[in-house]
């Protein structure tokens, strides 16, 4: 492949890519415990997961000092991809939703 | 006249356009996934016969097999790193660890897959195994097109073909698999989890 272009980001350490894997493996085990605790199931681990998805989009995939239209992009997709949820759900299983 | 061939890297928005153009196409495979991941979540406790989610899913293994995942990013990252800093040698022994680990995980959602089809769970079975199967199987065959990628990317690297001022692929390859590790981290918590 050709030259990069001269327009690199800052970059994080390599104690920062190791902090967030032990980040990420804390918080899976932190999951699977609470499945065998006796509370709500959905709010404790679809916040998990979004920390732990936001963890490796920010560091491992450089959003978090990239170029913000990277950020943008991405984050235009994933709306996309919610409202696509969240319609459907509300279209065929509102149940889930709590919603009469 | 002489015209100037465009560049392709030349910068309009002041960022790679091959860069722009693999985030772009990230944000469409997120929609991708969204579709999959509804219709499963819709459609999941709906099956008229068994078998059911939560009598069949291995959780235990899942979730080592999650780890496998998450290290093969710390490798994956490890890697582009290496480079970044010129180190030719410990990016080549990086990918090829990314590979490896990728294998592995491969390697555990087939024994994960036979099992379940030990316990009649299939694509035809029920409502529950078409939608797991389907999102879970397409996760899968990102998994292996990331590791048929990383082959090529490690092929190149071995000759060489990548330096500290010229390692563009090298990080859209990482793009790609930490966003497929990404996209396991949702499934992990809507499939397994809840």
């Amino acid at each position: 492949m050709s030259e990069d272009s001269k327009i690199e980001p800052k970059k994080s350490s390599r104690g920062t890519y190791i902090a967030v894997f032990i980040a990420l493996a804390v918080l899976t085990g932190i999951e699977i415990t609470v499945t065998h605790l006796p509370i709500p199931r959905i709010p404790v681990l679809i916040p998990l997961a979004i920390i732990k998805a936001g963890l490796v989009a920010l560091f491992y995939m450089h959003l978090r000092f990239d170029k913000k239209v990277f950020s943008v992009v991405f984050v235009m997709g994933i709306l996309m991809g919610l409202g696509l949820i969240f319609s459907l759900i509300l279209l065929f299983a509102p149940t889930l939703l709590d919603i009469k | 006249m002489i015209q100037e061939t465009a560049s392709v890297e030349r910068p309009s928005m002041g960022v790679d356009n091959r860069k722009l153009g693999v985030w772009v196409w990230l944000g469409s495979e997120a929609v991708f996934f969204s579709a999959l991941i509804v219709v499963y979540i819709v459609m999941r406790n709906q099956s008229v016969t068994g078998p059911y989610p939560r009598e069949t899913l291995n959780v235990t293994l899942t979730a080592v097999n999650t780890f496998i995942l998450i290290c093969s990013s710390l490798t994956m990252v490890t890697a582009l790193s290496a480079i970044q800093s010129g180190n030719q040698k410990g990016l080549w022994r990086w990918l090829v660890a990314t590979m490896l680990l990728g294998l592995a995980f491969l390697g555990g959602q087939a024994f994960e897959f036979t099992s379940l089809a030990n316990q009649g769970l299939s694509l035809s079975s029920n409502l529950f195994g078409g939608t797991f199967f389907t999102l879970t199987g397409f996760h899968g065959a990102h998994v292996l097109i990331g590791v048929i990628w990383i082959g090529f990317v490690v092929a190149r690297a071995r000759r060489g073909g990548y330096t500290q001022s010229s390692h563009l692929m090298v990080e859209l390859t990482g793009l790609y698999w930490h966003f497929v590790d990404l996209v396991w981290i949702i499934i992990f918590t809507l499939v397994y989890l809840i």
